[in-house]
């Protein structure tokens, strides 16, 4: 089952790369799949709907779940870092203050390698950071803010 | 996920986090002189230092500093702002001293090798035994030499020469007809005693030192050669060697300018700062007669170098040490520059 | 690190009373050999033991252990 759901993490990676223009074979070779599968996702032939809700829902969750939950079932930081990159719902923008003391942690953390020091400080790359807020938790000096600046997530209505 | 570890050792421990870079942290109780500067510039309250009294004078036997390990966020900052490097702190095997991003104090001990004289007395007046300075002679024969020569025709054989001689060089055989004279060149020190007492003028001689006597000789160069080292990780950079240096040989600059008072009236001579300043600056001062009490510590501010070990374990808070100034390395982080700022109070 | 005391070795005889430099600032009468006039002091010999009396005021520079000749006192 969970590599069910990795699947439809994959599906989802791959539709959504489709609608960024990618063409089969970049897809194949950005995913590290057939490019067969990739050519069966697109044309809906494909692993169960169920798999896909679920591999849906996940996504929707929010970016640490889905970040912790995608690595549990890629057991792969390079695979789950493409997942989250490519199907995170919000773009980020980090704030590092002069209280950062370079100790480093954040860059050991950061599962997405979106932080690095530079002269004693953190610098996080807004275009991979996925959310997560590990980095802003954890930090002995509280001196990391990451603001979301733009959200597609589709919520449920009740 | 990711975690510290701590491994403890007979000198001291090694804190250490393995992820994108390996850090690890070293502490040498050793060369840790307990001035609690750790303590206070550690951002996560990690570190505690104990009362160093008992521990320099062996009354407990504990470690100076203990860290948690797991409140460490192994940032190198108690390294870098420890007065006399007792913490190493290293990344990826890199010492940060060596790294140009983090500061670190503008401190140093030298002995100048040209200038030097070999004398020893800062190795002896050194109080962490940090300097070591080898030193060679010349020997003494190249130096003892000079020319001797007895004249045969001269020489009345009268044994004087023979009986006077301090090191047995002189042998004169008296036996009549075979009389002679010998000088064994090896045994002589050119002393010239011989040639003085000699009633008949018979010996010629000099001596290469004095360039005294029959023969114009030039002396040997006497001259010392020796080198000198500085344990740079004991060396706290006091200036008991510059001080005590007859030639200006040793430079020492020190971490820290600051002042260093002791307020007599709450001071209980119990000695307790005598026992842990790492550089014999405080001393009871000399009794002037048997069964006088002394009433004050004696201070040699010069060799200050303003850790405040003292103040932190004078039992009654009769010491105030005060730093003026901090030399440090430029760095573009503010927040340790507030660290090294703050040492200043 | 504490301060304790061993009532079964102590001789009574009040070398580590005068000798705490915090008793000597608290109570100046014991630097002279006097007992304390006040029980504020951190120890005090009473019926020829030590006794300890505000030991929380210690600041455990082992002044007293260094004096003791009969280890008597001492932190651990």
């Amino acid at each position: 089952m969970p590599n069910h759901i990795a699947s439809g993490l994959k599906y989802l990676a791959a539709i959504e790369l489709k609608k960024q223009g990618f063409n089969q074979q970049m897809i194949a070779d950005e995913l590290d799949i057939d490019r067969s599968t990739v050519s069966h996702y697109l044309n809906g032939r494909n692993l169960s709907w169920n798999s896909i809700e679920v591999a849906k829902t996940i996504t929707n969750l929010c970016p640490k779940d889905f970040l912790i939950m995608t690595r549990t079932l890629f057991k792969d930081e390079q695979k789950t870092r493409k997942i989250v990159s490519i199907c995170k719902s919000g773009d980020y923008h980090a704030e590092v203050t002069d209280s950062c003391i370079g100790c480093g942690l954040c860059v050991d953390l950061c599962l997405m390698k979106a932080v690095s020091l530079d002269s004693l400080k953190a610098h996080i790359n807004s275009i991979c950071c996925c959310g997560c807020l590990i980095c802003q938790e954890r930090c002995p000096t509280n001196s990391i803010k990451i603001l979301e600046v733009n959200n597609d997530r589709e919520y449920e209505r009740s | 996920m990711i975690a510290n570890t701590k491994e403890v050792k007979d000198e001291g421990f090694d804190i250490k986090r393995s992820a994108e870079e390996v850090r690890n942290l070293s502490f040498k109780d050793h060369i840790c002189i307990g001035c609690g500067i750790c303590e206070s510039t550690c951002p996560v309250d990690a570190i505690n230092v104990a009362e160093i009294g008992p521990i320099v004078r062996e009354e407990v036997d504990m470690p100076k500093i203990d860290i948690d390990e797991d409140k460490c966020v192994l940032c190198g900052m108690c390294s870098g702002l420890c007065p006399v490097d007792a913490l190493d702190f290293t990344i990826d095997s890199e010492p940060i001293s060596n790294i140009v991003s983090y500061p670190h104090y503008i401190s140093s001990a030298e002995i100048d090798d040209d200038t030097c004289i070999y004398c020893q007395r800062c190795e002896i007046a050194c109080p962490r035994d940090s300097i070591t300075i080898a030193r060679s002679l010349p020997e003494r024969s190249d130096l003892v030499t000079g020319e001797i020569e007895a004249d045969e025709e001269t020489c009345i054989h009268c044994g004087i020469c023979d009986e006077m001689c301090p090191t047995d060089a002189i042998d004169v055989d008296r036996t009549p007809g075979e009389e002679s004279i010998e000088i064994d060149k090896d045994k002589c020190v050119y002393c010239l005693l011989c040639k003085k007492i000699c009633p008949v003028d018979a010996i010629k001689a000099a001596c290469r030192i004095c360039s005294y006597g029959d023969y114009d000789l030039n002396p040997e160069d006497a001259v010392t050669t020796g080198s000198s080292f500085i344990d740079d990780e004991t060396c706290v950079k006091c200036g008991w060697c510059q001080e005590i240096c007859p030639v200006d040989a040793a430079k020492v600059k020190k971490q820290y300018e600051g002042t260093l008072d002791i307020d007599e009236d709450k001071c209980t001579v119990c000695g307790t700062c005598i026992d842990v300043c790492p550089c014999d600056v405080l001393s009871f001062p000399e009794s002037p007669g048997p069964a006088t009490i002394v009433d004050n510590i004696h201070k040699d501010e010069q060799y200050c170098i303003h850790c405040g070990a003292c103040e932190r374990a004078c039992p009654v808070d009769a010491i105030d040490v005060k730093i003026t100034n901090v030399d440090y390395t430029p760095t573009k982080s503010k927040s340790w520059i507030d660290k090294f700022e703050a040492l200043k109070n | 690190m504490e301060l304790k005391v061993n009532q079964d070795n102590c001789l009574g005889c009040g070398v580590c009373v005068v000798a705490c430099p915090v008793n000597v600032s608290i109570s100046p009468d014991v630097s002279g050999g006097h007992g304390s006039r006040t029980e504020e002091v951190i120890m005090m010999v009473e019926n020829g033991v030590i006794k300890l009396f505000s030991e929380d005021k210690c600041t455990k520079c082992g002044t007293c252990q260094m004096f003791c000749p009969v280890d008597a006192i001492f932190l651990e």
